[in-house]
């Protein structure tokens, strides 16, 4: 036989393997997760007097349950690949801390006094989706057929891919992605910030009351070129701009990555005499721009007085350490996140969270405060919804109906702006939105704006 | 390598060129058909997806072998005229209120034109600047399907209405698996015969050498177009399907890195192979679910990022290994294992 013959044939044999390899490992069953050492608080006499000390207790295996707890999944698609891959490691991270927490002390919150059902556990079950609707489809599929009562969506493009699905499965999602399509008309995405447009109207609400010229400031838009940037495009924020004083001047788009600065979109701001511009981008698209606008001296304390505010897909948490004080001075978000060192109840739960369970490895990404929200919107949904069905019986409508549709002033710590609310045509959660610019190195909330709640539709 | 069909000597001309030739291929396509028709009655939601998807993907990777696989003409654009098709279905669907079954050809018709019209620098260019120019067309295209606003949607896309027929719509799983399917083996069978015309060997002798092809008498213009305008047709169709599968239309369906990895899948499935063309989309879209499902195993045994880029990574890899260890593709090794068993129980000696 031939050297070429057995080449070709020893290739095909690995080519073989490697296929049963994939479809073994993609059968096999991920290990139980060892439970980590536990802090139990036991209250002994010293001297007289009650103490409460606390011990390390190692965890040993629990008894074998009578019966096997029934399983709820949270979660849903993530994007591990592409633009959001960050935020999506963080936000992963989040849900699998809360689901253990969950898990161990059936509480939702530290400050909450609901319980989780005992007899139901929590599992976190996902798939990269890398933003591509393609993938978001089969994955969907997928963990719809594994019974998945909840789902997630990771972004614009899965948004517009899944949105109409969602509705006619009758299927609660929660969503990192809060463009106004998903109002045309509502369906069933949930928001845990503010919509797009109505954190650009809180920006301009800010930045008017602060103005001190006789003249109207002018007004355009310098956001991202894709799905998310050009939802702000609507004749509501328009319209709503030129109600309260602005002249608007016209619109600016930047890649969503940038792969050179947007030398021509700041200097057309220049040449028209911008004062304010407003859009939304994530980190890697904001901070080259803003790099690039600090070059050609422009900014609210620079040469050219300008400032550029964009809505929350851009972390001011991100920002600073990014670009280091200097040149993130006068940068502007609303709808952004509390910082990890804020005192507010919900970030100390955040922060005990990752103490506990991943003490050596942190996530310091910001949104990992949106996991926890998203995941203590849908494990809240699932709650609700199991007071009326039991868990074993639910369906993803009776989540929708009697779980998201009930959450009501849903307390998270101070994690969202406000308390979180839904409804039957109210997906956007809450109706404050927060403005924080850099200042001096340091993220400082310049004020709490009403949700003007702009788009209209039908 | 020569491969002759052993024990099935043909009497006839038309007998030779007939398009299945023996009964054992007859065989093989009563039982691929029964199994498509049956599948949809066995399989889950997730398989009937995906086994679409790859149908669609299959459609698309044919036009690109045609331009590329057996043209020569390197396009990493196809995409893009992808977006062409499926934006031109959506718009006439659901703005005009058409059929799908009119919108569909003209959609094909519109991508073939735009192949046409992206395709007039190959008559000037080749190689590494006519990838360019490609690439080009992809982001020329979808930058005008985001600036036609009122009649594209932008980049909020458009709803977009399933096919029907009559009152019959092709909103379940299965129906639209076997509308993929149904297209899908006429694209295959035209792909096929394409190949077996004047204007088939005309592209492989572009392909193998432009310059003696013209010497020869082959319009080096003409032929070049045609493949484009081939080519086009097929992505085109793709774009329909994949926007009307979706009920939707936007420009994150029509994404530039998928031309790439539709050329990876010619280069794993076999440049210049109908059958390539399939193995090649069938593999690479697997191995996309494989690593989708093997992603979460990976991430809670390692860390959260051992996930990320997974699927890049195992693509990337996948190519670089065919690349190297079996340019020719999974075609090859299929002819190969055919060979084999051709003169099976006798061992088969290969002439070189």
């Amino acid at each position: 036989m031939s050297t070429k013959r057995t080449t070709h044939r020893t290739f095909l044999v690995i080519v073989g393997l490697a296929i049963i390899a994939l479809i073994a490992v993609a059968c096999a069953t991920p290990p139980a997760p060892t439970p980590p050492p536990q802090i139990v608080k036991e209250t002994v006499v010293v001297a007289g007097t009650p103490q409460i000390v606390e011990k390390v207790v190692t965890a040993t295996p629990p008894p074998p349950p009578t019966s096997a707890p029934k399983v709820v999944y949270i979660s849903g698609t993530q994007s591990l690949t592409g633009a959001y891959a960050e935020d999506s490691a963080a936000i992963l991270a989040a849900f699998e801390d809360y689901a253990k927490y969950v898990n161990e002390t059936k509480l939702l919150a530290p400050w909450r006094t609901e319980k989780f059902p005992a007899d139901v556990k929590v599992e976190v079950l996902w798939r990269d989706d890398e933003l591509k609707p393609e993938k978001a489809l089969s994955i969907y599929d997928e963990l719809k057929a594994k019974n998945m009562l909840v789902y997630r969506i990771s972004g614009s493009p899965i948004a517009l891919a899944l949105m109409d699905k969602l509705n006619e499965d009758r299927v609660g999602a929660t969503s990192m992605a809060t463009g106004p399509y998903l109002l045309s008309p509502p369906k069933t995405i949930f928001t845990y910030y503010p919509i797009y447009t109505d954190d650009l109207a809180a920006i301009a609400d800010w930045f008017k009351e602060n103005w001190k010229e006789t003249r109207k400031p002018r007004v355009a838009y310098l956001t991202a070129d894709n799905a998310m940037g050009h939802s702000i495009e609507i004749p509501e924020l328009r319209a709503y701009l030129e109600k309260i004083g602005y002249e608007f001047v016209g619109a600016q788009y930047v890649p969503l990555v940038p792969t050179s600065p947007p030398t021509t979109q700041l200097l057309w701001l220049k040449e028209n005499k911008v004062d304010l511009a407003l859009g939304v981008m994530i980190n890697p698209g904001s901070q080259p721009t803003y790099k690039e606008m600090v070059r050609l001296d422009m900014g609210p304390n620079r040469g050219y007085k300008i400032t550029f505010g964009t809505g929350t897909p851009s972390h001011l948490q991100v920002f600073l350490p990014a670009m280091g004080a200097d040149l993130a001075e006068g940068y502007v978000v609303g709808g952004g996140f509390l910082g990890f060192d804020d005192p507010a109840p919900g970030m100390k739960f955040l922060n005990d969270l990752q103490t506990k369970y991943r003490p050596t490895k942190k996530v310091t990404h910001v949104m990992y405060v949106g996991g926890l929200l998203e995941a203590m919107i849908q494990t809240e949904a699932l709650r609700l919804a199991m007071q009326t069905t039991p868990a074993d019986k639910l369906k993803p409508v009776d989540v929708l109906e009697n779980g998201f549709y009930k959450i009501k002033n849903l307390d998270t710590g101070g994690l969202s702006a406000t308390p979180i609310t839904y409804g039957p045509g109210k997906i956007e959660g809450v109706n404050k939105v927060r403005v924080d610019q850099i200042q001096k190195g340091k993220i400082v909330n310049v004020g709490l704006y009403p949700a003007r709640g702009l788009y209209k539709h039908e | 390598m020569t491969l002759r069909l052993a024990h099935n000597l043909k009497s006839a001309y038309a007998l030779d060129m007939a398009f299945i030739r023996t009964r054992q291929q007859w065989g093989w396509l009563l039982g691929l058909l029964v199994v498509l028709v049956v599948l949809p009655l066995f399989a889950s939601d997730q398989i009937l997806t995906v086994l679409t998807i790859i149908g669609i993907a299959i459609i698309s990777v044919h036009g690109l072998n045609i331009l590329t696989g057996y043209c020569g003409q390197i396009s990493i654009g196809h995409v893009g005229f992808m977006a062409v098709g499926g934006y031109t279905s959506a718009i006439l669907t659901a703005k005009l209120g058409w059929s799908f079954w009119a919108a569909l050809p003209v959609a094909a018709l519109a991508a073939g034109v735009a192949g046409l019209i992206f395709g007039l620098p190959s008559l000037k260019i080749k190689g590494f600047y006519l990838i360019m120019a490609t690439i080009a067309a992809h982001f020329i295209i979808i930058w005008l399907v985001l600036q036609f606003r009122t009649i594209t949607g932008g980049p909020d896309g458009m709803p977009v209405p399933k096919p029907a027929i009559g009152s019959f719509v092709f909103k379940t799983k299965a129906s639209y698996f076997y509308l993929v399917m149904a297209i899908t083996l006429l694209a295959t069978f035209f792909a096929t015969n394409i190949v077996r015309t004047r204007a088939g060997r005309a592209f492989v002798a572009i392909r193998d050498n432009d310059l003696a092809a013209e010497v020869m008498g082959i319009r080096l213009w003409s032929y070049k177009l045609q493949a484009f305008f081939v080519g086009c047709v097929y992505a085109g169709v793709a774009g329909a399907l994949v926007v009307h599968y979706f009920a939707f239309a936007s420009v994150d369906q029509f994404p530039f890195m998928d031309s790439v990895w539709y050329l990876g899948m010619l280069i794993v499935g076999g440049m210049g192979s109908t059958v390539g063309a399939i193995f090649g989309a069938v593999s690479l879209k697997l191995l996309d679910e494989a690593v989708t499902i093997v992603g979460p195993i990976l991430s809670a045994a390692v860390a959260p990022q051992a996930a990320a880029a997974l699927a890049l990574f195992m693509r990337g890899l996948v190519i670089a290994v065919f690349l190297i260890f079996e340019p020719r593709g999974l075609a090859h090794g299929w002819e190969l294992i055919k060979a084999y068993f051709r003169l099976w129980p006798f061992s088969f000696e290969d002439a070189d």
